[in-house]
């Protein structure tokens, strides 16, 4: 852990966050928020339509427009978050916050994956869903829900302990 | 009819929403105008020591480590980047080993060695890194 801790404090990025003027940290900071607001803003739209709410509103409608959202507001989210651990990454060995985030962040990913190539998400606006069918991809919302809020809680706290 | 209940529902939330933060600002709770300061004991504060790690102006706020006469390491956290470098406590200008002095007001956890600073005195020399306050 201290090694790869080390190593990432000491790559051109750790460098590059130190080093590069006062305003780099706080920048790469706000692209993280903006990230995760905009991931998080999607995900709780369609999660909860995956859960049954809003169920006039059809999901291959919805869902052309969350999902590209989510994608591209986790995509700006890890990059900029790996800017911010890169920082001072050893400061953060035994930080428990850690240890709860990231397992949460890995199995939303696969959450997310497993959703992506289920055949109840790809037959959406296709045709209809069998009750087992929805009942699976109300499970993924769930679990997707539930890895999001402690991933951004556990985030938030790092700085507290 | 469901555009009229929508704009009662809306009505609804926004109204809880006024209570809610009304509650919040009458709240007898002492709450604290110090934006980060509150986990910091009241009472002004000093440190002396000898640097063992160099102003680092890296993000989310501006440090430096020092080791005191009562033997421990001090965490010396000083204001965001820029503020701290606009007080000219830039990196590289106070030399590891260098005697200095820390004024501010110290963790309120007692097993904590670390001090949040508002003025770093060395060589009769102030950076008054929160101007504001001192």
């Amino acid at each position: 852990m201290h090694d790869f801790m080390m190593w990432m404090q000491t790559s051109a990025l750790g460098h590059f966050m130190r080093e590069s003027g006062p305003w780099t940290y706080a920048i790469v900071n706000l692209s993280h928020i903006l990230g995760v607001a905009s991931m998080f803003g999607a995900l709780v739209i369609l999660d909860l339509r995956l859960m049954g709410v809003w169920s006039r509103t059809p999901l291959a409608a919805l869902a052309e427009a969350a999902a590209p959202v989510a994608a591209f507001g986790f995509a700006l989210a890890a990059t900029s978050g790996i800017g911010l651990l890169a920082t001072k990454a050893t400061e953060y060995i035994g930080n428990p916050f850690l240890y709860i985030k990231f397992p949460a962040v890995a199995i939303g990913v696969v959450n997310a994956l497993v959703l992506n190539f289920s055949p109840a998400w790809r037959a959406r606006g296709t045709r209809e869903l069998s009750q087992r069918e929805n009942r699976q991809l109300a499970w993924m919302g769930g679990t997707s829900l539930a890895c999001w809020l402690t991933a951004m809680g556990a985030g938030r706290m790092i700085a507290y302990w | 009819m469901q555009h009229q209940s929508l704009r009662r529902r809306l009505g609804t939330l926004a109204g809880a929403a006024l209570v809610l933060v009304t509650v919040m600002v009458l709240s007898p709770l002492p709450l604290s105008a110090h934006h980060g300061w509150g986990g910091y004991m009241d009472a002004e504060f000093e440190i002396s020591g000898t640097v063992e790690t160099p102003v680092s102006v890296a993000g989310p706020h501006a440090s430096m480590k020092i080791k005191a006469d009562d033997g421990h390491v001090w965490d010396v956290v000083l204001a965001p980047p820029f503020r701290t470098e606009q007080a000219g406590l830039k990196e590289g200008i106070i030399p590891v080993g260098a005697k200095i002095t820390a004024h501010g007001h110290r963790h309120r956890d007692a097993k904590k060695f670390e001090i949040k600073t508002e003025r770093v005195t060395w060589n009769g020399k102030v950076f008054n890194v929160y101007p504001d306050r001192s």
